[in-house]
């Protein structure tokens, strides 16, 4: 029988998993190696405090619900990494400790019923990092194949897909945040007989100039320059308010003109390449969505073709 | 099989919606964001009819074929005055929605990854800790649960993975989770066996007795 106790102590104190175990009132009776490893407390200072107390930061979150499940409700508890970011101050190494590097960690909670002394609880902690780190590469190697994916092939601006994708996020974001988000609409004025007449491989010269003159002038890297469409491009601008929406579209069509490309067929009386631009904001109190944004942001942009082109035109709040 | 009257089924109803509303509660906590939950109603099927109407329910999703589609579920173990195993399931591809809509923007990959599967069976944890929470509550007796065990598969394995045989019955609750204006819907099993429903109808009666009583 001793034996027996002293080989489940050691396998205790050998596994590579913490184990806390705490009585009914919240006191440690047992902390095992690793706890006291990677927590910097010995286990002799651990047991018979009030874990709560050892760590305060533990009050009030899902750690204390979970315990309070397991001892009064007899319910076990898994708290994941994902959902939590490493709820205990434990950590792989001291350097690690002095970097302020928290052990991302899974935590399971069960309730243990002994016989004599009344429900205990279990509290397993595991260490992710690992897992964590991998997913990571993971991610970031598919953000990096999803970004190839979602550039346009003629200009190397964003595409309509991760436009698709970035309006969305945007949106969300901004209503998340209680903030704004502003779209502007640009089509190039006239390109059709511009390219009848200069042919397709000029065309696309033009695109190629207009979207990075248009890029070179967006200096947050939270804005995003998509090509919508032919020769429709878009603009996301997260937090911005009209005034600066409108600002903004003042001076991508300014910088428009100052490019000078010749276009002799165009119905405008300047001869060059132009663009139309239709700003929208969707501010926080709105309940408008994305589809309202772009729809609000498309009205815009053909009230200017409409108004004789080469101009901004801002879309009317209430539309959104 | 056994019939509840229109009185014990809206008892029932009553208490899952207390439990779900303690649920959404520790979500919105976690996501700082507001989560509602609800159940609009319970059924009591049999173990094969259990799984048709996740089957048809999944097809209606206009999910690829029928058969092909996999469900996602987070079960765990309850036993005591009664046993029960309880399973949140979720489409596949509704259970990414969730666990992104939890998490916040990520990139999405095909499948749940190893991370998000845990925190996947954490949100079933949640859910059915509180279900049954409640549920023991209400009935004044106490049931030990075992931690979140993670499946994917076709409505068929994961109904069998809980090792019950065909003396069950499902009682099987109609789930709305709404998160960001996304409203998902899933399911709660709790399969039983015969003499559990048995129990369950007669807690429900007390219940309901202690709470006429009240009056």
């Amino acid at each position: 029988m001793t034996d027996r106790l002293q080989l489940l102590e050691s396998v205790l104190e050998a596994v590579s998993v913490g184990a806390v175990v705490l009585d009914g009132d919240g006191r440690i009776v047992l902390w095992n190696r690793w706890m006291s490893r990677h927590s910097g407390c010995a286990s002799h200072k651990a047991v018979g405090t009030d874990l709560f107390e050892l760590m305060p930061e533990l009050r009030g979150g899902r750690v204390q619900a979970a315990v309070t499940q397991a001892l009064r409700n007899n319910f076990s508890s898994l708290l994941s990494q994902t959902l939590n970011r490493s709820p205990f101050p434990l950590y792989a190494s001291p350097a690690a400790e002095t970097r302020g590097e928290r052990m991302q960690q899974a935590v399971a909670i069960t309730p243990l019923t002994l016989a004599d002394s009344g429900r205990h609880c279990l509290i397993q902690l595991t260490d992710v990092s690992m897992a964590a780190g991998r997913e990571k590469l993971l991610r970031e190697q598919t953000e990096l194949l999803r970004m190839q994916t979602f550039s346009d092939g003629l200009t190397g601006i964003a595409n309509r897909r991760a436009f698709d994708v970035a309006i969305d996020r945007e949106v969300r974001r901004a209503k998340r945040s209680g903030s704004m988000v502003s779209l502007l609409m640009i089509d190039i004025d006239s390109f059709k007989p511009y390219n009848d007449h200069y042919g397709h491989q000029q065309g696309d010269q033009c695109l190629i100039q207009v979207s990075s003159a248009l890029q070179a002038l967006l200096q947050r890297s939270v804005d995003m320059l998509a090509r919508y469409g032919g020769e429709e491009f878009a603009v996301i601008l997260p937090d911005n308010d009209p005034q600066q929406a409108l600002q903004i579209a003042r001076t991508l069509h300014e910088r428009i003109v100052r490019l000078a490309l010749p276009h002799e067929y165009t119905c405008g009386p300047d001869k060059q390449i132009t663009v139309s631009i239709g700003v929208a904001t969707l501010a926080a109190d709105r309940h408008g969505d994305v589809a309202a944004l772009i729809g609000a942001a498309d009205h815009a942009l053909y009230a200017a073709k409409r108004q004789g082109r080469n101009r901004i035109v801002v879309a009317p709040p209430e539309l959104l | 099989m056994v019939e509840l009257s229109e009185l014990e089924h809206d008892a029932l109803v009553e208490i899952f919606n207390i439990g779900v509303g303690q649920a959404a509660a520790a979500m919105s906590g976690i996501v700082g964001e507001e989560v509602t939950m609800s159940v609009p109603s319970i059924t009591f099927l049999s173990r094969m009819e259990a799984a048709q109407l996740l089957e048809d329910a999944h097809r209606r999703g206009g999910n690829g074929q029928p058969g092909g589609e996999r469900i996602c579920g987070v079960s765990q173990h309850y036993e005591g005055a009664f046993q029960t195993e309880a399973i949140l399931m979720f489409p596949e591809d509704k259970s990414l929605e969730i666990v992104r809509l939890m998490v916040g923007e990520s990139v999405p990959l095909a499948e749940l990854s190893e991370m998000e599967q845990e925190a996947m069976s954490e949100i079933g944890n949640i859910i059915l800790n509180s279900c049954v929470g409640t549920l023991a509550n209400i009935f004044q007796h106490e049931l030990h649960g075992s931690l979140p065990v993670y499946q994917v598969g076709s409505s068929d394995e994961i109904l069998d993975a809980t090792g019950s045989r065909a003396e069950t019955v499902v009682m099987m609750l109609h789930i709305d989770f709404i998160l960001e204006k996304h409203q998902i819907h899933g399911y709660v099993a709790f399969i039983l066996d015969v003499t559990a429903l048995h129990d369950l109808k007669e807690q429900i009666d007390r219940y309901l007795a202690r709470a006429m009583g009240q009056h």
